[in-house]
């Protein structure tokens, strides 16, 4: 009897602990309630501002704004990183405690869209003409799922190539006439290439940006043959150029650059002079904090074209959570998000350019010239296009089989075809 | 001379019945027993029961953070047996545990006994050996990320005094895996070393002595008393170094992602993924079951190792 007694009162004790980590803070819902009069707490996961003093200052100024709205809402940002965007979304999912506003980057929505974790913003007047007209027509394949839209672009993180001036003209190649096709940058970035007496390479002739795996890159090569990734969630890689596109890869590697190289500052290599080519992030900083009006001006950018021209655009993208008990209040939060002034700060913060329909006369776009550039190239985006639903898992699979094939530890065919098959 | 003591012949026990007040007292001292290990059953009930539970029922699900789940029986264990990223972690984190353990025990013991005896600055030895233990892991893999760098690295740079080629460590396939268990032994040092130490200052000085006299070497002093006096302490260190080397994670993470390729892909780091980048919980915590039957196995043949070992 005492002993039954005893296990009721650590069962009860035990039920009590497990509700309280699970269920504690779900705010009662707020759809329907008028703004003025809502609250509870907004929970905003976003990558977009940095946790340091200017990024919170930052986004401060949204949360200012989005109170002249929602002045009882409470905002509670979790400043993530993409890096683990995952495990943040996962554990809150897990926990009970989702998040209203949610900020990812391309080949994100779809995965969650599929499984119900967005909400749809057709619901709010968010359509494919509404991001033309406004936003950047470059993401719609990036935020659409089975014909409906799950986010709105905040920024658009555009990639571009470089060379050095001085190394071109050094190693009696014109930089007025940048190699473009993969097999003219393979020829130019072998004269460009350095080498000690033991023969290891000191200044790489290319810089492929791809210390920790080989999807982008890949993504960005294949589409400058004309090649999109996938097409409409089907995987377009699987055959002639892609295998054309992932041996060249290979020839590169440890031939022009060797495999892993990075810098500390993690810095485009061409930046810092340690590459004479390579590709470089959307923004520079020509000021002495920065790189130097000097080394600025050696800098000559262009984009890849094997047949098309393509510059490769990721972004940031904001979405409402579906299991949002305040979707109205971060509907409305996306929108004071998305107001020029909040755009033009996430881009001067990001080295991004702002997702609003005039972005190559936008502050960032006119504080240096490689923001310029890839402003002006937003018309050549290209991306990893219409991903599977199972492409979270997909990118890690690119990671590791595409290096596996560069390395040489695996056939590049049947890489290729593994990748494929993996593709759902 | 030498006199032999008789054990005093032991009276067989007569059954007693208690008396009341003895009942009483037995009573009382079973509550206090089980006062004083609620808090630990309930944090083993909350942190270690529910969890394996939720493991074992999540192993046997497709759930994956969405809206819907479906029961998948054994289906999650079969696809584990077809994933190469699997079987490839599972090989990697066997070989490092293989490799670490054994060597880390060695060197451990080794710096232990030279530790043990009366020499100069023990103190500093002492710190010097246990400091890797309570510095912060990301902050031991990122020294060790400038020591294996390929271009300004400390590890080059002595090579190259010799005439050696510079090496590429992390990022050759062939040495990536190797320079992490270099790491994984040097971190795992202090821990042991203070078990070990701990372990020989209690081994008998009698026995010692007694071998002495008896004109044994210092290695049969070593072989014939020190090394079963401290036999318990061995499985212990083992032990905890079966379940620490399964579980190295951290130091992966910081130095390597698992890469180049999956070349150092461990098993938690494989959980790790699948669970919170792929989204695939079931998955994971099949492949979590999977790890703690690997251990098991492990501490298995470790304790028939060691009961060998004491009945030889």
């Amino acid at each position: 009897m005492r002993r039954g007694v005893g296990l009721t009162l650590l069962a009860a004790a035990l039920s009590v602990v497990v509700s309280s980590c699970g269920n504690g803070v779900i705010d009662k819902s707020t759809d329907g309630v008028p703004p003025a009069e809502a609250t509870g707490t907004l929970r905003v996961l976003i990558p977009s501002f940095p946790p340091s003093t200017k990024g919170r200052d930052a986004f401060q100024k949204v949360v200012d704004d989005f109170h002249k709205t929602y002045p009882k809402m409470k905002v509670e940002p979790d400043f993530a990183t993409y890096k683990n965007l995952n495990e943040k979304l996962s554990t809150s999912i897990a926990a009970g405690i989702p998040y209203d506003v949610v900020v990812t980057g391309v080949g994100w929505v779809q995965p969650f869209a599929s499984k119900r974790i967005f909400e749809d913003l057709g619901k709010y007047g968010v359509t494919p003409d509404v991001i033309k007209e406004k936003s950047t027509p470059a993401l719609i394949p990036a935020v659409t799922y089975d014909k409906k839209l799950y986010a709105y672009p905040l920024v658009a993180d555009a990639r571009a190539v470089a060379l050095r001036k001085s190394a071109f003209i050094e190693a009696g190649l014109d930089p007025s006439k940048p190699p473009t096709s993969l097999a003219e940058i393979k020829t130019a970035a072998e004269k460009l290439t350095k080498r000690d007496k033991n023969g290891n390479i000191t200044r790489s002739g290319f810089d492929l940006a791809s210390a920790t795996g080989f999807r982008q890159s890949f993504t960005t090569f294949l589409a400058s043959t004309g090649t999109p990734l996938y097409v409409g969630g089907e995987p377009n890689f699987d055959n002639k150029a892609g295998l054309d596109t992932l041996l060249w890869i290979k020839s590169m590697i440890n031939n022009v650059q060797p495999y892993g190289q990075t810098n500390a500052a993690q810095q485009p290599l061409v930046l810092t002079g340690e590459a004479a080519m390579g590709i470089v992030n959307g923004g520079v900083d020509c000021s002495a904090d920065g790189i130097g009006q000097k080394n600025c001006d050696d800098l000559e950018f262009f984009r890849f074209n094997s047949g098309k021209e393509i510059e490769y655009v990721g972004g940031d993208l904001a979405s409402i959570g579906s299991r949002s008990r305040h979707k109205d209040a971060a509907w409305s939060f996306i929108q004071t998000l998305t107001t020029t002034a909040s755009l033009d700060a996430i881009a001067k913060l990001n080295k991004k350019v702002p997702a609003y329909k005039d972005a190559s006369n936008s502050p960032q776009a006119k504080s240096n010239p490689l923001s310029q550039f890839v402003a002006d190239g937003l018309k050549y985006a290209v991306n990893e296009n219409e991903v599977p639903s199972n492409w979270l898992e997909m990118r890690g699979n690119f990671d590791i089989q595409l290096t596996q094939a560069v390395l040489g530890q695996k056939d590049p065919a049947k890489v290729l075809h593994n990748l494929a098959g993996q593709s759902r | 001379m030498s006199t032999t003591l008789e054990r005093p012949a032991l009276s067989t026990p007569r059954k007693v019945s208690p008396s009341k007040d003895g009942r009483t007292l037995i009573r009382s001292q079973v509550r206090a027993g089980w006062a004083l290990l609620a808090p630990a059953l309930l944090h083993s009930a909350v942190f270690i029961v529910v969890p394996v539970i939720a493991v074992l029922v999540l192993s046997l699900t497709d759930y994956s953070f969405g809206d819907t789940w479906a029961w998948v029986g054994f289906g999650n264990y079969a696809d584990l047996f077809r994933d190469v990223d699997f079987l490839a972690s599972l090989w990697h984190t066997v070989l490092y545990a293989i490799v670490v353990i054994p060597i880390s025990m060695a060197i451990s013991l080794a710096v232990a006994v030279g530790l043990n005896q009366k020499i100069r600055g023990l103190s500093f030895f002492r710190t010097a050996f246990y400091i890797p233990t309570v510095t912060a892991t990301v902050a031991v893999a990122t020294i060790w990320l400038w020591i294996y760098n390929p271009g300004s690295g400390l590890a080059n740079g002595f090579l190259s005094l010799f005439g050696f080629a510079p090496n590429r460590w992390l990022a050759d396939p062939a040495t990536a895996l190797p320079s992490l268990m270099v790491v994984g032994i040097w971190q795992g040092l202090g821990t042991k070393v203070i078990i070990y130490l701990a372990a020989l200052q209690g081994v008998s000085r009698d026995l010692l002595e007694s071998a002495d006299l008896d004109g044994a070497s210092r290695w049969q002093r070593f072989a014939n008393v020190t090394w079963p006096a401290i036999g318990p302490v061995q499985f212990f260190v083992l032990i905890t170094s079966i379940v620490g080397t399964f579980q190295v994670f951290d130091l992966v993470y910081v130095m390597t992602q698992g890469g180049p390729g999956s070349e150092t892909r461990v098993l938690v780091m494989d959980i790790y993924q699948n669970a919170f980048q792929d989204l695939k919980l079931g998955y994971a915590s099949a492949e979590t079951v999977i790890m703690m039957l690997v251990i098991a196995i492990f501490i298995a043949v470790g304790r028939l190792l060691q009961k060998a070992d004491a009945n030889d």
